[in-house]
């Protein structure tokens, strides 16, 4: 069934199984920003969908709540087969890392006891917490020609981390005051072109 | 099954508000796991977040090792409970846009939410950074660990999980 009448039909109609198992392959072989190159060889050249529809839903899948990945599998699956499409695309993107995340987590609370284990975990947590650290640098350095951006970076960071203020009050305020600084400056350069 | 709810609805309320992927949501996360409901310590979810990022596929689907840990009993449902909680309202949210897209796809106001809500994403971001340190070991050498995958993240393509392994190399021999 198509997401709807008016849509053109895909050139290429794969099976629900296909479409789970493309992303089932996907999700549990690789990570971070190789996952997208790889979905978008796998819809584009099996011809599931064009370059510019692959592009739209990576900027949809960018901008809605939700891991990127799984947003775009359930684009893709959603554009080649409707609404089962993106329900096959969904449960192959996220069985094969839940099995996964299970069995590490099984071993961890059988093993963590273990000083080695547990010299290894706190190696990695250090770990990651310096990938945590690269990634706040970046796109702090992304916001660096806008003062007033970085300002209210600086802001939420604090407010969170001392006051503790809740998640949807920080979404409201903070991403309401930049959404808005981000609209004036539109129709700003709207009027000076 | 009180529990379950109380995942349920804690990792539908993340859900829908993980904007930026999901980078925000661990300050709020750690807030609602480990201070209010207590399912897991610091150090756990701190080491739940560093399996979430070894692993292959989205970082949060560690939100199964905390259901994990919040139902000793019937561990896997509670991983289960908490994976839907976490995944299925964006993935609806996902669904249902694909629908609404064609309107919003032209719409000037596009680039301005992306935009706009960036600073807020990025200043969670750096809050994520405390949060996690304090499930951390202190001292020079963690610190300078710390400090080193971040510079090799940022000046070098080697990989998450290659530094995160090496890091704990580093642990099995130092941080026992």
């Amino acid at each position: 069934m198509p997401a709807s009448d008016d849509a053109p039909a895909p050139a290429v109609r794969p099976t629900l199984l296909s479409v789970a198992l493309v992303f089932a392959a996907i999700s549990s072989t690789s990570f971070g920003g190789g996952q997208k190159a790889s979905i978008r060889q796998q819809v584009v050249k099996q011809g599931w969908m064009d370059k510019d529809a692959f592009l739209e839903g990576l900027e949809l899948a960018q901008v809605l709540p939700g891991p990127n990945i799984l947003n775009l599998a359930i684009f893709c699956g959603q554009r080649a087969r409707g609404v089962p499409g993106a329900i096959a695309a969904f449960l192959g993107a996220s069985i094969p890392p839940l099995l996964i995340v299970l069995i590490a987590g099984a071993l961890y609370f059988k093993y963590s006891e273990n000083p080695f284990v547990r010299g290894g975990l706190r190696g990695c947590a250090v770990g990651a917490l310096g990938l945590t650290v690269a990634n706040a640098l970046e796109l702090s350095w992304d916001e660096r020609n806008d003062w007033i951006k970085l300002v209210l970076l600086a802001l939420t960071a604090v407010v969170v981390s001392l006051f503790k203020m809740p998640l949807l009050l920080v979404l409201v305020v903070f991403g309401g005051i930049g959404i808005m600084h981000e609209y004036l400056r539109a129709r700003r350069e709207a009027a000076s072109p | 099954m009180h529990t379950a709810l109380h995942l349920l609805w804690t990792f539908g309320q993340l859900s829908v508000l993980g904007f930026g992927g999901g980078k925000g949501i661990i300050p709020q996360m750690h807030r609602d796991a480990v201070e209010n409901y207590r399912w897991v310590t610091s150090a756990q979810f701190t080491q739940f977040y560093t399996i979430g990022k070894l692993v292959p596929g989205p970082t949060t689907i560690f939100a199964a090792l905390i259901g994990y840990a919040a139902m000793p009993k019937t561990p896997l449902i509670g991983a289960t409970v908490a994976t839907v909680g976490m995944f299925v309202p964006s993935s609806a949210i996902m669904m249902a846009a694909d629908v609404a897209w064609d309107r919003f796809a032209n719409s000037p106001w596009r680039p301005i939410l992306a935009r706009g809500l960036a600073p807020a994403i990025v200043g969670l971001v750096w809050s994520s950074v405390l949060t996690i340190a304090r499930g951390t070991p202190a001292g020079i050498l963690p610190y300078a660990v710390t400090a080193v995958v971040a510079l090799l993240t940022l000046r070098t393509k080697l990989s998450a999980p290659v530094l995160i392994v090496a890091s704990g190399v580093v642990g099995i021999i130092a941080l026992r």
